[in-house]
């Protein structure tokens, strides 16, 4: 054995579960850097366009235009999707005779209630992964690290001459499982603070939308049967 | 379905690639620049040098110059009669008469007298008449010079075998006398002067003892002259340096 143990030869000499929980780690690892990215652009993404959205639909545009301008397009994010839904829902109510206000601003609540839950669901995705991996990648390290340390103590047991060379590579190896654990988990808790933080931003301000809105088309709704 | 499948691949392919890279840069960065940590982990063993010194009784009249003269004078006055030895079958042979027993004695007595005077006078007086007096200063000094030799196989032997106590620090020493028989066998390792720590003492004895057996010279004379009997003295130096 050199004097100088890399990191790497202790991930080689390891056993195969160590090495199994050390594989498991760096796949956590990587996948939930993936997610962390793409959550990253998506949520900064749709940050975005809502400012966006808000800053045009308060421009004194006309509803039914606006509506017009986004129908057509096929991807829609967050905001618009609510809007549309619910304004479309609206319009399809209002064009049908002998409906009421009240019923034509309930189905239109329903529509944009539905469009919330979705959209909410989208902006949700992945963070549970994150949440497990952040919880419990410590633990499968430390489990990792328990086992090497045992079975280096187990060698240490038929040894005549215990020196502290015979265990510090074993317990080095096994110590690299935690250190894995570690370096997956801390990043994967910190997205996920941060990333449900601002789903929750989001979903507030979506909600605001909807109310805004809702009192808008309850505005016409009632002006329009008066 | 398809176009779906283009759109997840489309915004999925960035991050793939980014968490790739952050991967690889941390593998990177463990396998190569990552070094402070590694290197602080070679544990560098704590040097305890030490040196010995073999010190002999009969070596003493040549490093003596320096030393304090004062001290060291009844020593040298107690190895005289060796290197004199010689002289004394020379005496008698000239006068075969009667009274030469009382010549023998009366040279004998003064002999000593002289010896005594020696003892007492300073050690560069000493030095003076000691070249004077012996003719076989040159042969002597060849001796030396082989005896040296062998000294330093013993030193070398002696320190190869010697396992120095933890407890062992500057300043200590421990004199020991070793008796050897002509074919170079340890019979018998006293402790002299103690360094006041028993496992060191017990190391140093330990030492000659696990040497069991020296390089001597085969010329009986030198053996005799230097490697009868002789003093080690032990001290570990540089302790920790």
């Amino acid at each position: 054995m050199p004097e100088q143990l890399s990191v790497f030869e202790l991930v080689s000499n390891a056993s195969l579960l160590v090495q199994l929980v050390m594989g498991l780690l760096a796949l956590a690892s990587l996948v939930s850097w993936v997610m962390i990215f793409q959550r990253w652009f998506y949520l900064r993404g749709v940050l975005a366009s809502v400012d966006e959205f808000e800053e045009h639909f308060w421009s004194g545009i006309d509803l039914r235009q606006l509506y017009m301008e986004l129908d057509g397009s096929a991807d829609l994010n967050g905001i618009e999707q609510v809007f549309v839904s619910g304004f479309k829902e609206f319009t399809r109510l209002s064009e049908q005779s002998g409906t009421d206000a009240e019923a034509i601003m309930q189905g239109a609540e329903r529509a944009m209630r539905v469009a919330l839950t979705r959209e909410e669901e989208s902006l949700e995705t992945h963070l549970p992964f994150l949440a497990t991996v952040g919880s419990t990648s410590p633990y499968v390290g430390l489990f990792g690290t328990v086992w090497g340390i045992m079975n280096s103590f187990r060698s240490l047991a038929n040894m005549s001459q215990a020196t502290l060379a015979s265990v510090a590579p074993g317990i080095s190896e096994a110590l690299v499982a935690t250190a894995m654990g570690l370096f997956a988990a801390i990043p994967a808790v910190i997205a996920y603070n941060r990333f449900s933080a601002r789903v929750e931003v989001l979903m507030k301000r979506y909600d605001a939308f909807s109310d805004e809105l809702t009192s808008i088309l309850y505005r016409a709704a009632h002006s329009r049967t008066a | 379905m398809d176009s779906r499948l283009l759109m997840d691949v489309r915004r999925y392919a960035i991050p793939v690639v980014l968490a790739l890279l952050l991967h690889a840069l941390a593998v990177a960065a463990l396998y190569g620049g990552w070094n402070p940590e590694q290197q602080a982990k070679v544990i560098k063993p704590q040097i305890v040098k030490s040196q010995l010194l073999v010190l002999e009784p009969k070596a003493k009249p040549r490093p003596k110059p320096k030393p304090a003269p004062k001290a060291q004078a009844a020593p040298i006055a107690q190895s005289k009669p060796e290197p004199k030895s010689p002289e004394r079958p020379v005496e008698p042979a000239p006068d075969p008469q009667a009274d030469q027993e009382a010549a023998r004695q009366q040279a004998e007595q003064e002999r000593r007298e002289r010896l005594e005077a020696l003892a007492q006078s300073s050690f560069l007086d000493a030095l003076e008449s000691e070249a004077g007096d012996l003719a076989e200063s040159q042969a002597a000094s060849d001796a030396e010079e082989v005896a040296q030799s062998y000294r330093y196989g013993i030193y070398r032997r002696v320190v190869a075998n010697w396992s120095r106590p933890p407890s062992a620090r500057n300043g200590m020493q421990a004199k020991l006398l070793v008796e050897l028989v002509p074919i170079g066998d340890v019979v018998t390792v006293t402790l002299l002067e103690g360094s006041g720590n028993g496992a060191f003492d017990r190391s140093a004895e330990a030492a000659v003892r696990k040497a069991r057996r020296f390089d001597v010279p085969k010329e009986s004379e030198i053996f005799e002259r230097y490697f009868r009997r002789f003093t080690l003295l032990f001290r570990p130096e540089d302790l920790l340096r």
